[in-house]
């Protein structure tokens, strides 16, 4: 309880953090030539799903057919391993940090439920955005930014002001 | 002589393994960061936590500068990397929508995954979000496509753009980044404080 | 506020201060640091291998081969001056002056994957020298043709009319020779003239689309 109530940094020094994605960006780039990337990931599972149950629309859709080779499972990429590579890390430091812990976390202002069903909108924006932009966060902003390509700062600075824009009308969700 | 894979000194085998290998890294570094907690990532809207804005420029300034070095130093050549392509209608309109995903749900998709490792249902609603997401962009894929594929100008970088020397611009985007990181504690300190 | 707290204060702000000090140090340095020109191409050592070895001359015969059965492959580069183009050369060959062969337009002709492309000249001395360049950037596919058009005259156009005491092979190959000299539009005589555009190929520009640089997948 003491913590909650002094904000304890109980995380590390964001510094530290950035320096370490900072060198494991290097490391990456230097081992695979690109760099990380995450709502790939999700765009293999649905590609997967939906050739799975409906195999002729997804041939139909020019959007599928793009990753839909013959033989291959559209999961066999480089993204999807390492997506499950960030459940465990991510596994892993909540486990050592003692922050593994079943809940919802929301703002004392609003109800579980909203937040779950808001959480489930703000999902349903990002995975549309990302397949539009052919990026997120870590992949177009992130990897983009670490080789100065102009398309990553773009998409990085639509993301932010985008954001700073809304944040007046959704402040009761968070503050 | 860098990158690894490209040039075939390790055996393209070795790519997934050594994706699993940077995910758990990855996911480690952003777990312990916090960005597996939603109210801090999205406390850099508020002025009540900067966690993302330092990490991030940090992250980036830390390897814009490593990965220059390694260029100059010749152990890497930088032709061979991935450079994101920029469609530049697609990625306003796609940052837009994005930004109100973040703002919405609080997080991204590699943190939401780092927060459903440690259990957050909330973070499970916004994955199962983000699949929904992409199952309706595809469903109406034909009406978008013009706005997907168009203004391509391929994988160009702010050296073509800007017509700077990128030496002069990272040294440029670190003076930003270290004011960025000094204005973000003023703020912090005038905010009102939030417990979470 | 007791001293050590104060203490402590100066401390965390200076560590900051002493890391974003770094930081300026490490990326003034990078625009300060001199630039020079990197070491393009292959290392010295394969270089001197891929000189020595004989495997990029091909002979006249084989080129003449190549040419009658339309071998889809091949692309010739003339290596000589405009007008000694003009003047006379091989079928669908292109001109490539040795002065302009580093030139970013005739890179696709040589960087590519799909042709074998095949340098030649009156002797061999420029066609070499173009090969010698090309092979530095370490462009594959590349090769010379063995004693340049001066053999391609002494041997298809105008072959030497083999002794009575060699072997069978070489009539054979003297036989092979007229043959493939008539093909290529030189009547029985063993005259020709310098104008002798050969009249049933017709010389046609072998377009080249720009080679896609082969770039490392990638993406979210």
């Amino acid at each position: 309880m003491e913590n909650k109530v002094k904000n304890k940094h109980v995380y590390w020094n964001p510094y530290f953090g950035g320096f370490m994605l900072g060198l494991l960006l290097i490391f990456t780039f230097y081992i695979t030539g690109r760099g990380l990337g995450a709502s790939g990931a999700f765009k293999s599972t649905v590609v997967t799903f939906v050739d799975d149950v409906a195999p002729t629309h997804a041939s139909k859709n020019a959007y599928y057919e793009q990753f839909i080779i013959n033989g291959k499972s559209p999961l066999n990429t480089w993204l999807v391993f390492e997506t499950l590579g960030v459940l465990i890390g991510g596994f892993l430091s909540g486990a050592l940090g003692g922050r593994l812990k079943l809940y919802i976390q929301h703002a004392p202002n609003i109800t579980s439920k909203k937040r779950l069903f808001v959480a489930l909108l703000g999902g349903l924006f990002f995975g549309f955005g990302a397949q539009l932009a052919r990026g997120c966060t870590s992949g177009a902003a992130l990897s983009g930014m670490a080789v100065l390509s102009t398309g990553g700062f773009v998409t990085m600075l639509a993301i932010f002001g985008s954001a700073y824009a809304f944040a007046y009308f959704f402040r009761k969700n968070w503050i | 002589m860098g990158p690894l894979i490209p040039n075939g000194i390790i055996p393209p085998e070795w790519d997934f393994v050594i994706a699993l290998l940077i995910g758990i890294i990855f996911g480690y570094v952003l777990e312990a960061s916090g960005f597996s907690s939603s109210r801090k990532l999205a406390g850099v809207f508020y002025g009540y936590d900067f966690v993302v804005l330092k990490v991030f420029f940090t992250a980036a300034v830390v390897a814009v500068i490593g990965i220059y070095y390694l260029d100059y130093l010749g152990f890497i050549d930088i032709s061979k990397l991935y450079i994101h392509p920029t469609y530049l209608w697609a990625a306003i309109v796609g940052g837009i929508v994005m930004g109100l995903g973040f703002i919405l749900g609080g997080f991204c998709p590699g943190t939401s995954l780092c927060a459903v490792a440690i259990g957050k249902i909330d973070a499970m609603a916004y994955g199962v979000g983000i699949l929904i997401g992409v199952f309706i962009f595809s469903e109406f894929f034909s009406f978008i496509q013009p706005l997907f594929d168009g203004s391509n100008y391929g994988a160009i970088t702010l050296v073509d753009t800007l017509g700077i020397s990128p030496y002069w611009f990272i040294f440029l985007f670190s003076l930003v980044a270290i004011i960025a990181f000094v204005i973000s504690d003023l703020v912090r300190k005038k905010v009102k404080k939030i417990f979470y | 506020m007791s001293k050590t707290y104060k203490y402590k204060k100066i401390i965390i702000r200076r560590r900051y201060r002493i890391l974003a000090a770094i930081l300026i140090i490490l990326s003034g340095g990078l625009v300060l640091l001199p630039k020079y020109q990197k070491n393009v191409g292959i290392k010295p050592e394969t270089f001197l291998l891929n000189l020595m070895s004989p495997e990029r001359y091909i002979s006249t015969d084989f080129l003449a081969n190549s040419l009658i059965s339309k071998d889809p492959s091949i692309l010739l580069i003339d290596v000589r001056s405009a007008k000694e183009y003009s003047d006379f050369s091989l079928p669908n060959a292109t001109n490539i002056p040795l002065s302009a062969i580093l030139k970013p337009d005739n890179e696709t002709y040589l960087d590519q994957d799909g042709y074998k492309v095949i340098f030649y000249s009156n002797d061999n001395f420029y066609a070499d020298q173009a090969w010698l360049i090309a092979k530095r950037f370490g462009y594959n596919n590349i090769f010379v043709l063995k004693g340049g058009l001066n053999a391609w005259f002494n041997t298809i156009l105008n072959p030497e009319m083999p002794k009575t005491s060699d072997s069978e092979l070489e009539f054979q190959k003297y036989n092979t020779r007229k043959a493939a000299a008539m093909f290529f539009g030189i009547g029985a005589v063993n005259t020709l003239n310098s104008n002798a555009a050969t009249p049933n190929i017709a010389p046609k520009k072998i377009i080249l689309t720009k080679t896609k640089k082969k770039t490392t997948g990638g993406g979210c």
